[in-house]
């Protein structure tokens, strides 16, 4: 992203390095931000599962940090574009499961419209997962057509 | 914005186009979607009125996102960047409140660590969840900032 910057040309090409850098240092400040919340709450439990954001978080803020600087190397972007790709499932499955564990909480899983909407506002926020995909979704549109 | 992706000449130009339309559709978004995650853990009804100001940011940030993407004349692209301004505010404001609301519940002094440390980890009023306005709000800025670049 910097060396982009930094040999654009054109105001075009300037602007869309200057968009990329910001959503990616949001996406950046997001994943130590988030593993920072989780962290506080206590997030990380006895099981796997619970752990599992603050794992992705690992590769997640090196590959963001690196592709400031270097995009261009192909197994450095492969490892950027999985980990984009890993951190949308983690959101979806945390939201997912989130969502059924709430259920369980309250004696079972039920998915008819009022107990599943009750539980959707249940102890564990199902939304909130969600944030690890909105970090994946913009890491990738920040390396789309990125030379 | 829509129109603005259609006209590109450049691969820069389309390339810049599509991620203001993108990240147009993410803060649009991201505005109703904490609404409605505000509404739903009924944030509205606590007893503070600062506790509305950021379902009044997503009402009025939602539909200007939108109008965005169909127009981006002068008065619509002010307001919009102004309001994603007051988002940005807002998540910091609200951060803040958490922090102070957390400290005054538990009888402490945020002028000390640990006073500090414990009014961070409350779980029913995350502090660094306040942030998600101001996330959502720089997202907004990115775009609205880069409207009328051209080469």
């Amino acid at each position: 992203m910097i060396p982009a910057f930094r040999a654009a040309t054109t105001n075009t090409g300037r602007a869309l390095e200057i968009v990329r850098m910001v959503l990616m240092f949001l996406v950046f400040g997001g994943m130590l931000g988030y593993a920072l919340e989780l962290y506080v709450i206590g997030h990380w439990l006895p099981t796997f599962q619970s752990q599992i954001p603050f794992y992705v978080t690992v590769p997640g803020v090196i590959f963001v940090a690196w592709i400031f600087f270097d995009r261009t190397t192909p197994w450095v972007r492969i490892a950027f574009i999985a980990t984009m790709l890993l951190m949308i499932v983690t959101g979806i499955l945390g939201a997912y499961y989130h969502w059924v564990w709430n259920m369980e909480d309250a004696g079972g899983i039920d998915w008819s419209f009022m107990p599943a909407m009750e539980e959707f506002h249940g102890f564990r926020p199902v939304l909130a997962a969600l944030a690890y995909t909105n970090m994946g979704v913009t890491g990738l549109a920040c390396i789309f057509r990125a030379r | 914005m829509i129109q603005r992706l259609m006209q590109a000449q450049t691969d820069d130009e389309r390339t810049l186009a599509f991620l203001q339309n993108f990240f147009l559709l993410i803060a649009a978004f991201g505005f109703v979607f904490y609404g409605v995650e505000h509404w739903v853990i009924d944030h509205q009804v606590l007893d503070h009125w600062t506790a509305l100001i950021p379902g009044w940011v997503s009402l009025a940030g939602a539909p200007l996102a939108v109008a965005m993407f169909f127009s981006t004349r002068k008065w619509l692209t002010y307001t919009f960047v102004g309001v994603m301004a007051l988002a940005f505010l807002t998540g910091l404001l609200g951060a803040l409140l958490h922090l102070v609301f957390n400290a005054s519940d538990l009888g402490v002094s945020l002028f000390s660590i640990s006073g500090f440390l414990e009014s961070m980890q409350v779980p029913y009023r995350p502090v660094l969840a306040g942030l998600a306005h101001t996330h959502v709000g720089a997202v907004g800025l990115a775009v609205g900032l880069t409207v009328w670049v051209k080469d």
